[in-house]
């Protein structure tokens, strides 16, 4: 059997490459591509097979077959693309095992686990936590103190680390761990409740808005602000991001539009000496 | 006056330049957050502490805005380096007066790299077919640099074209524009978070909002300490969470006994 390195393998088939740590490393580094060739066809499609072509290119030695596994991941891919490594590792090991015989599973699981990665993702890693480290690190940096950014910075690289082992983690695991993934899910809602508490105390802390008018009747000056504090601390902050939460979701305004808006309104206010 | 030397210009586009492919994936360690832009372009002018405070400004506005699933949103980071590039002599309210245009310009450029990446990963998929498989990576290079262009021209046009007519604005600019925008940016972070409390089950766990409001308004605890009260919340919500699938999970076996009988 000396020429069996030269013979092709079956059609199809993997060549019974075992894939290493180095390759699933490689793959994952190669993943940093992410969102880089997001385009309006297939959004970061590209990206998915520019970070397993290496791989791949071992476990199909017949050409044919490796252009059919490439153009499987070249089709429409998106989601968070920290996570989305857990599940390109999955992929390698179903493709490793049964060859193109798992293309169409591996489009199955990748396609079953767009929205939830991007749901949990989104929320939790795009938006929570930088929304709670950028408070601190802001509200720190606007007094010249750089600490929360450093805390913030140190949280990141954690983070990163984390996300360099996540291809190879999803390969050890394989599906098992998404449908574990799925059955979780429910629980992490318990991750919103921390956000509400956080974002409550935000509304009141970050959004410094308040009202300048003051009366005069003869001699006694009488200033709104104060008046307002007695009645509803942070009242002012509480009812702009109301109407702004009420454009958004009831009246579908888009962000974008609303930020213009916004500052538009804040120009008038400002002039017109309602609002400082 | 402003007067960018060459060195600085520069350095400040490459700074745009690799912000943005950072942003895009590679290796997504600052996200366009913009208190990290202006620290750093703070550094590169020779005051940190200027560009801190306004990447910090920049960051309350940029608060809970996040672009998913390819939505475009203002370019927080490049207007942090803007910013400071001018706020650094200028002071930093004039400089956040600069940035600000130009960040809510960076979404039109954004909207074309994407458009363009398109042709780009069209040619790569043809390579893949014609078993050019090296050209097929290669080519995918393209569009990172096109998302880095999306912030390094609105820099570059700002430090050179730009300095003229900055310093013509700055003769002719009307009070009410500085002080509304200061407003603005006051006002910013509720779009922010209203957005973020849109992708969170707001509706239905309202009470904890009003916790966390209720600890900030009204007994000035700080972020960190209504993170606390929001971990222990949350484990109590987890716990209270994980017996009721157990009781469910009993409640259906019990049913499945019942039936066989």
């Amino acid at each position: 059997m000396e020429n069996e390195n030269i013979t092709a393998v079956a059609e199809g088939k993997p060549s019974g490459y075992k894939v290493t740590k180095k390759d699933l490393r490689n793959a994952n580094w190669r993943w940093l591509m992410s969102v880089c060739t997001f385009n309006y066809q297939t959004q970061q499609g590209a990206s998915v097979a520019y970070a397993l072509s290496p791989v791949l290119r071992k476990i199909y030695t017949n050409d044919e077959d490796y252009k059919q596994a490439l153009n499987n991941h070249f089709r429409y891919y998106n989601t968070q693309p920290w996570l989305a490594a857990i599940i390109l590792g999955a992929c390698v090991a179903m493709e490793e095992r049964d060859g193109l015989a798992a293309a169409d599973a591996v489009q199955d699981l990748k396609i079953g686990t767009m929205g939830p990665l991007a749901g949990v993702g989104d929320s939790l890693l795009m938006t929570m936590i930088p929304t709670i480290m950028g408070s601190i690190a802001a509200y720190m940096a606007i007094e010249g103190n750089p600490v929360g950014a450093g805390i913030w910075f140190a949280l990141i690289l954690a983070i990163f680390w984390v996300r360099m082992h996540a291809l190879e983690f999803g390969y050890k695991q394989g599906v098992k761990l998404v449908t574990d993934f799925s059955e979780k899910l429910p629980n992490l809602t318990a991750a919103s409740v921390l956000g509400l508490t956080v974002v409550g105390c935000l509304i009141a802390s970050v959004i410094g808005v308040t009202c300048p008018i003051s009366f005069s009747f003869g001699d006694v000056a009488m200033e709104i602000q104060p008046l307002l504090d007695k009645i509803l601390p942070a009242m002012i902050p509480a009812a702009i991001t109301g109407s702004a939460y009420y454009l958004l979701t009831k009246k579908n305004a888009s962000m974008t539009a609303l930020i213009l808006v916004v500052i538009v309104l804040a120009m008038v206010a400002s002039a017109a000496g309602i609002l400082a | 006056m402003v007067n960018f030397t060459i060195l600085q210009v520069v350095l400040l586009t490459l700074l745009a330049f690799i912000k943005h492919v950072d942003y895009y994936g590679i290796p997504m360690i600052f996200v366009n957050y913009a208190v990290f832009w202006g620290l750093i372009t703070g550094v590169v002018m020779g005051d940190w502490k200027t560009g801190l405070v306004i990447g910090g400004t920049i960051q309350l506005m940029q608060l809970g805005v996040a672009g998913f699933g390819g939505s475009s949103i203002p370019d927080y980071g490049t207007m942090a380096i803007i910013a400071t590039a001018y706020g650094v002599t200028l002071g930093s309210d004039t400089g956040l007066a600069i940035g600000l245009p130009v960040g809510m310009l960076g979404i039109q450029l954004d909207v074309v790299a994407k458009i363009l990446n398109g042709f780009v990963v069209e040619k790569s998929q043809k390579f893949c077919n014609e078993g050019k498989f090296n050209q097929m990576n290669a080519i995918l290079w393209v569009c990172p640099a096109l998302f880095g262009l999306c912030a390094a021209l609105p820099v570059f046009v700002s430090v050179t074209l730009g300095q003229p007519a900055v310093n013509w604005l700055l003769e002719v600019m009307p009070q009410w524009f500085l002080s509304g925008l200061t407003l603005a940016g006051k006002m910013l972070p509720a779009v922010g978070i209203a957005m973020l409390l849109r992708y969170m089950p707001t509706a239905k766990y309202f009470q904890y909002l009003l916790a966390g409001f209720f600890l900030s308004a009204f007994l000035n605890v700080p972020i960190i300490g209504a993170a606390i009260v929001g971990v222990a919340l949350a484990i109590a919500f987890y716990q209270r969470a994980e017996r009721d699938t157990e009781l469910a999970a009993h409640a259906s076996a019990d049913a499945f006994i019942g039936e066989d009988e």
